[in-house]
């Protein structure tokens, strides 16, 4: 079984992945070659081209990518309201188990 | 007659970043101290150059986030000395470059702080009160013919492999073994500016080998007191010694027992990294 998680929370209880604003984004698809955790997807057909096809493999807190988007088209999560929602979630587990 | 720096710029011609890298740049090359490298021949001909990057420093003015002329170096494997990103500086500085060249107020501001933060030497910084343990135990595993180290005591990680040691009230942070085998040979280290204050998993500079960019995950929040200038000539040193000589920052920790709750031990991150390594090819 492989489940992925981060400090213990589901990793699809974390919202946690790059927003893309298209109306910046050149298809220069330098995040795709970066990433290597297949985050983004490429679809030569579509309009965009580009998409976060799988937001949950990537690595809570990474911004990367953000940093090779010459065009800065990418931006993420606010990290301090993401590390809080991580605590409360641990802290909500930890009392369910100890109610047990 | 050697030059002492070689400076290499973005060659954007065509936008208003690129155009600022190549005002700078010829304002640093009025030096006789300066050699300006063309990105476009040192591409072509890396022996025409061979004499000048021997001699010198080299700075790299990156124009974008598309960091060309960084990638060009890291590609080249010729270690950097000091980079700056104009768009970066601009962005602090709240100005919008856009893309069309000009030559107004605005650009000319970016110009001169862009100038200002290549001639800035290094800000001072107090003599370190961190207390080096003597030597420190490794536990090891193996994964193919990859070797992993990890200290058995005193350091805490967090799941984006940063680690962070205390002593005293001051505390180092630095990157795990893993990251720097990840990397390969790390040719440059970006650090964070001294006095800054940062929150858990907030970005706490950079390091950067031929192959990527990898950002310093902030393992606990505090004050930014020192960095370590031995990477400065030597960035190899977080490749050859991760958890000792190759140290990134050194900080002033706000509430560590706080953040230890999003912290793993030494024994966590042994199973974590095991657990990671077997998931993800090396």
């Amino acid at each position: 079984m492989s489940e992925s998680t981060f400090m213990g929370v589901e990793r699809d209880r974390i919202d946690w992945s790059p927003r893309i604003d298209f109306t910046k984004c050149n298809d220069c698809m330098e995040c795709v070659k970066f990433c290597p955790h297949q985050v983004f997807e490429v679809d030569e057909n579509a309009k965009p081209k580009l998409k976060v096809k799988n937001p949950n493999n990537c690595v809570v807190f990474c911004r990367a990518c953000s940093k090779t988007c010459g065009p800065d088209a990418i931006t993420f999560p606010d990290k301090a309201k993401t590390t809080k929602m991580i605590k409360a979630i641990r802290k909500a587990e930890k009392e369910a188990s100890t109610n047990e | 007659m050697s030059k002492s720096i070689c400076v290499l710029p973005c060659n954007g011609l065509d936008k208003c970043a690129g155009d600022l890298s190549r005002r700078v740049a010829l304002q640093l090359a009025q030096s006789e101290e300066v050699a300006l490298i063309c990105p476009v021949l040192l591409n072509q001909n890396r022996s025409r150059y061979e004499k000048d990057l021997e001699a010198g420093d080299l700075t790299v003015i990156d124009g974008c986030n598309t960091r060309c002329a960084s990638k060009l170096a890291g590609d080249l494997e010729i270690a950097i000395k000091e980079k700056v990103n104009v768009s970066e500086v601009a962005k602090a500085l709240n100005i919008k470059l856009g893309v069309e060249i000009r030559e107004d107020e605005q650009t000319q501001t970016v110009v001169s702080a862009v100038l200002e933060k290549i001639n800035s030497s290094a800000a001072d910084q107090a003599a370190s009160e961190f207390i080096e343990p003597e030597s420190i135990d490794y536990n090891t595993f193996s994964h193919g013919k990859f070797i992993f180290k990890v200290p058995k005591a005193n350091y805490y990680f967090n799941e984006n492999d940063c680690w962070v040691t205390v002593s005293g009230n001051i505390a180092r942070v630095g990157v795990s073994d893993y990251v720097q085998q990840n990397l390969s040979d790390i040719l440059y280290v970006d650090p964070p500016e001294i006095g800054q204050e940062f929150e858990q998993f907030d970005d706490l500079g950079s390091i950067e080998s031929g192959k990527a960019v990898f950002e310093i995950i902030a393992p606990a929040s505090g004050t930014v007191v020192a960095v370590n200038t031995g990477l400065n000539d030597a960035p190899e040193l977080v490749n050859e010694s991760p958890y000792e000589k190759g140290w990134l920052v050194e900080v002033q920790l706000t509430d560590f027992a706080e953040d230890q709750d999003l912290l793993h031990d030494c024994p966590a991150y042994f199973e974590f990294l095991q657990r990671k390594v077997a998931e993800i090819d090396v």
